[in-house]
């Protein structure tokens, strides 16, 4: 059983700031979703009303279709993993990771298996680990958690890339084993964009886009050949990034192609690939851009 | 810390492993308390007679480690627990329940102690007396004067370990949380005061404050008031608990 998500006019708001502002949204169960959103967008806030870290200021907050907040039955099969964990520094890591015997379904054999495999030493204090061990360590304690709903929050840093890859196989593989929902909040995009089924862009406290992947990947373009023709082929467009490599250049724009241009592409020998997750993001998070 | 198979019967479970490992933990601290109570003595017997109880000091600075032990758990706690599925709820329960048992064995510690030192001291031929007072030395007499005497920390540590609790939840719940203390530690040391056959023990510019307050009460008012001052801490505790948002982790 996964659990869905969803949210009904949420607003939370430290003091004075608004963190989130009257958000509504809906995330299907069984799918992997990506969340998005630049430095202080709110997407940590949302998570952590989730996993009933907090309360909201107004709203609802459902998963499963029930109230989160101390709601044993939900609580107990959600895992919200922060960057760097929530452990006890002075712990050992044989003790941190029995602490997760706690929940019901957590596998303590496979934790075990997943630390001896990323190598995080068993009878190392916690504050002992290096920033990497550390947040392998919240990631082999948010796998192991076999919960229904899990979110990843930024979990992936101070891992070095063979560590970071390894990790999403491991998501991965336990995704198709046992299908669950999973929230991936991360800086990292087109590290993690092939995973993603489901993308949520949080800025400025509200969802900004919430779609699957092809629709965003759709929105626009990557032109790639001799330079003259893709420059041809991208005027007039909203170009979102461009690289060179000698007489060949890659151009990604921000607009839909309509098939007199698709015709004009195949015939200047200028390949079309999707846009990258990443480029669009940072032209719809962009403070300049109106009308997003 | 054991599995817990069900989701009815973690939080007494977490509440009982809490105790368990708190003893693992501590079990060293307990027995060099324990070594010393019995060595300084037998050292200072070296050069004069001995007419002091070590262990009533042991005993009395056990009290604020209890409180600092309980209000430790509650702070570090508090996250990590919400962070495995757990809720406010539980937690405050499994709280509570440590804080029943863990007050229970240091207080059975403490009359054990009390017990044992008084066999040492008569064998000895010391004199066992946990107050020399500018107005009375107060001498433990008998094994039945020492129970009568050390009955009361049981309850004395619940009233500390409650106290530690309150100021721990206060602190996490909000920056300004240490204002508790103001009312907390008078209160408690007060209440202390009452309980005890002595006069107020700990540091002279602390319990100057609260000497004499409650000067002329009756062993069963002292109790009676320990045990309000208990449930409006647990409950105020409990409530802070159950409205504390997980802080945002620093950077």
């Amino acid at each position: 059983m996964s659990f869905s998500v969803s949210l009904r006019d949420v607003t939370l708001k430290y003091g004075d700031t608004e963190a989130l502002s009257d958000v509504t949204l809906t995330l299907e169960a069984g799918k992997i979703h990506g969340l998005l959103g630049r430095n202080g967008a709110g997407k940590t806030t949302l998570l952590s009303l989730l996993a009933a870290f907090r309360k909201p200021t107004a709203g609802e907050v459902l998963v499963d279709g029930r109230p989160v907040w101390e709601n044993v039955d939900v609580v107990s099969r959600v895992a919200l993993i922060r960057e760097g964990g929530d452990f006890d520094d002075t712990d050992t890591v044989e003790s941190t990771i029995e602490t997760g015997e706690l929940r019901p379904s957590f596998d303590l054999d496979y934790a075990l298996k997943l630390a001896e495999r990323f190598e995080v030493p068993l009878d190392k204090k916690v504050n002992q680990l290096s920033r990497g061990k550390r947040s392998m360590l919240a990631a082999i304690c948010g796998l192991a958690a076999r919960a229904e709903l899990t979110m990843f929050d930024e979990v992936h840093l101070g891992m070095d890339a063979p560590t970071r890859d390894a990790f999403y196989k491991e998501l991965l593989a336990e995704y198709m084993d046992r299908p669950h929902t999973v929230i991936l909040s991360t800086h990292l995009i087109d590290e993690v964009a092939n995973y993603l089924e489901e993308v949520v862009i949080v800025d400025k406290g509200r969802v900004l886009r919430h779609d699957d992947v092809e629709a965003f990947q759709s929105m626009g373009a990557t032109f790639t050949g001799p330079a003259d023709a893709v420059d041809a082929l991208a005027a007039g467009l909203e170009v979102l990034a461009e690289q060179r490599l000698g007489g060949t250049k890659s151009v990604t724009v921000a607009s839909r192609l309509d098939a007199a241009r698709r015709e004009r592409a195949a015939a200047a020998g200028v390949e079309i690939g999707p846009v990258g997750l990443q480029d669009l993001f940072i032209h719809l998070t962009n403070p300049d851009r109106t009308g997003a | 810390m054991p599995k817990a198979h069900t989701l009815a019967t973690r939080r007494h479970k977490l509440g009982t492993a809490l105790l368990t490992e708190s003893v693992k933990y501590f079990a060293g601290w307990i027995l060099a308390v324990i070594v010393l109570a019995v060595a300084v003595p037998l050292i200072v017997s070296q050069w004069r007679s001995i007419d002091i109880s070590a262990w009533y000091v042991a005993a009395n600075i056990g009290k604020y480690l209890v409180a600092i032990i309980a209000g430790g758990y509650v702070y570090t706690l508090l996250p990590i627990l919400v962070a495995q599925g757990m809720t406010r709820r539980e937690i405050a329960t499994s709280m509570g329940i440590f804080a029943l048992l863990w007050s229970a064995f240091i207080g059975a510690l403490a009359i054990a102690g009390f017990l044992g030192e008084h066999a040492l001291y008569g064998a000895l031929d010391w004199r066992q007396a946990p107050q020399q007072g500018e107005e009375f030395d107060l001498v433990i007499g008998s094994f039945a004067h020492a129970l009568e005497f050390a009955a009361i920390y049981p309850l004395a540590y619940l009233l500390y370990c409650t106290a530690g609790m309150l100021i721990g939840a206060a602190i996490y719940r909000s920056d300004g949380g240490w204002l508790v203390l103001l009312p907390v530690v008078p209160i408690t040391l007060a209440v202390d005061d009452a309980l005890s056959r002595a006069d107020a023990w700990g540091p002279a510019w602390l319990v100057r404050f609260v000497s004499g307050v409650v000067e002329g009460w009756g062993v069963w008012s002292a109790v009676a008031a320990a045990v309000v001052v208990i449930a409006i801490g647990a409950w105020a505790t409990r409530h802070l608990i159950l409205n504390s948002p997980i802080r945002a982790k620093q950077a």
